[in-house]
């Protein structure tokens, strides 16, 4: 990723790329001095008015006084397949949003609040980018590419396609649209996935327990799924409820949800790992 | 997958595949990615595809969760012209036959054509699953 921090905040001065290894690690005491004047910033762009040019500089500041924070959080996940480097800037896009957001007047430190915002946009980063492994790219791009024919060909034939057609559109032989297919399921499966909690699927609590009872009726062990239904993010719930009780195909429900069939069968398989250690661990 | 120069091995002609994976949830993905390259294969849609590699990972849990520590997952492909079969056995302490009516026989059901669990005596503990091709339509 190369947009800087500064096209994706407007009106944010430069900011300097982290220069991690020349500064030296903070002791207690520098932290102290950090904490304090971090609170001596705050106040003082609590004073200024919105508009006042001034406020650019302290928010500079503020970025500056915390980017270590930023750089020892994208280091907790610099393991996991991005590079270091855009996982700071994200970090950093994390920062400023908490300068932006942060309330001095209720008493937490701003590196306590900071954290979580900036752990989430790394996390976000993850997800947008979504490879939970590292996949080389010429099979992101055969992944890209195959997402893009399958919808067409699923369009075209009012089907699933089979390998031999995808491979066939490609021009690539089906081993390669299957290596393709094997590094899609690679494709963020695992941990780094925080639940997607966003309520755009029109899936409420009072929907979810409805379809328990609609199409849940006749399961017996429905009474422990209800809970779990309950917790998953409403874009699984749907999924799986159109998948399992609707009797939808995967391409249905793609077309339904607008995603590709393949990001539908990954979501399926987590949300079912996850049913199942759930039921199973009773 | 490597690229083999050799020509597509037509999997009609081999129609039995044996596997057998330490009975542990990280070999899970072996089968997984066996049974899709096989219905792959059989030009199975990709619809059909992605639902028998999910069957077969939900099959083969229902497995591991009772299976005996230590012991090994086998996992027997069988092929027709238009289906698989995959026939996963573990051994158990005290093999337990899933509910036909819980959550995991829904789900089996609705991603296979067929699935039956079978226990032998006095500890192995299996599942059957098929998938039948659908008559693809004209391309």
């Amino acid at each position: 990723m190369n947009t800087s921090a500064e096209t994706i905040v407007e009106s944010t001065p430069p900011i300097p790329p982290p220069a991690r290894d020349l500064q030296p690690r903070r002791t207690a005491r520098d932290y102290a001095a950090v904490r304090a004047m971090t609170k001596k910033a705050f106040t003082k762009l609590a004073q200024l008015d919105p508009e006042d040019p001034g406020r650019a500089e302290i928010r500079e500041q503020l970025v500056r006084l915390h980017l270590p924070l930023a750089e020892h959080l994208a280091r907790r996940f610099s393991n996991r397949g991005e590079p270091f480097d855009d996982l700071a800037q994200v970090g950093t896009i994390g920062l400023l949003k908490a300068v932006d957001r942060f309330e001095p007047e209720r008493g937490v430190e701003f590196s306590t609040y900071a954290t979580p915002t900036i752990v989430g946009e790394i996390k976000r980063h993850f997800r947008d980018r979504g490879w939970s492994i590292r996949v080389p790219r010429r099979l992101q791009e055969m992944r890209l590419e195959l997402s893009t024919v399958t919808a067409d060909l699923t369009q075209e034939l009012s089907r699933s396609p089979t390998v031999t057609e995808l491979a066939g559109r490609l021009q690539v032989d089906p081993d390669s649209v299957l290596e393709g297919l094997e590094s899609a399921n690679a494709y963020s499966t695992l941990s780094l996935d925080a639940p997607d909690t966003r309520d755009d699927f029109g899936g409420t609590m009072a929907e979810a327990l409805r379809f328990d009872d609609d199409a849940f009726g006749h399961i017996e062990d429905r009474e422990s799924l209800k809970p779990l239904l309950v917790k998953l993010a409403p874009r699984d719930r749907k999924i799986l409820l159109l998948r399992f009780f609707h009797g939808m195909t995967q391409s249905q429900i793609a077309a339904e949800i607008g995603m590709s069939q393949m990001h539908v069968s990954r979501l399926l398989s987590r949300t079912l790992a996850t049913l199942r250690q759930e039921l199973l661990s009773d | 997958m490597t690229d083999v120069q050799d020509r597509p091995v037509d999997v009609r002609d081999i129609a039995e595949i044996d596997m057998s994976v330490p009975a542990e949830g990280a070999y899970l993905s072996v089968l997984r990615t066996a049974a899709a390259g096989l219905a792959a294969r059989l030009n199975f849609t990709l619809d059909d595809i992605e639902d028998l590699r999910i069957a077969v990972d939900e099959a083969c849990s229902i497995l591991l969760a009772q299976a005996i520590a230590g012991s090994r997952l086998t996992c027997a492909f069988h092929m027709t012209e238009d289906s698989v079969t995959v026939r996963a056995s573990v051994r158990a302490a005290s093999p337990r036959i899933p509910s036909r009516d819980g959550f995991s026989w829904t789900v089996l059901m609705a991603l296979t054509s067929r699935v039956e669990f079978d226990v032998r005596p006095p500890d192995l503990l299996s599942i059957e699953l098929s998938h039948q091709r659908p008559a693809v339509g004209p391309a």
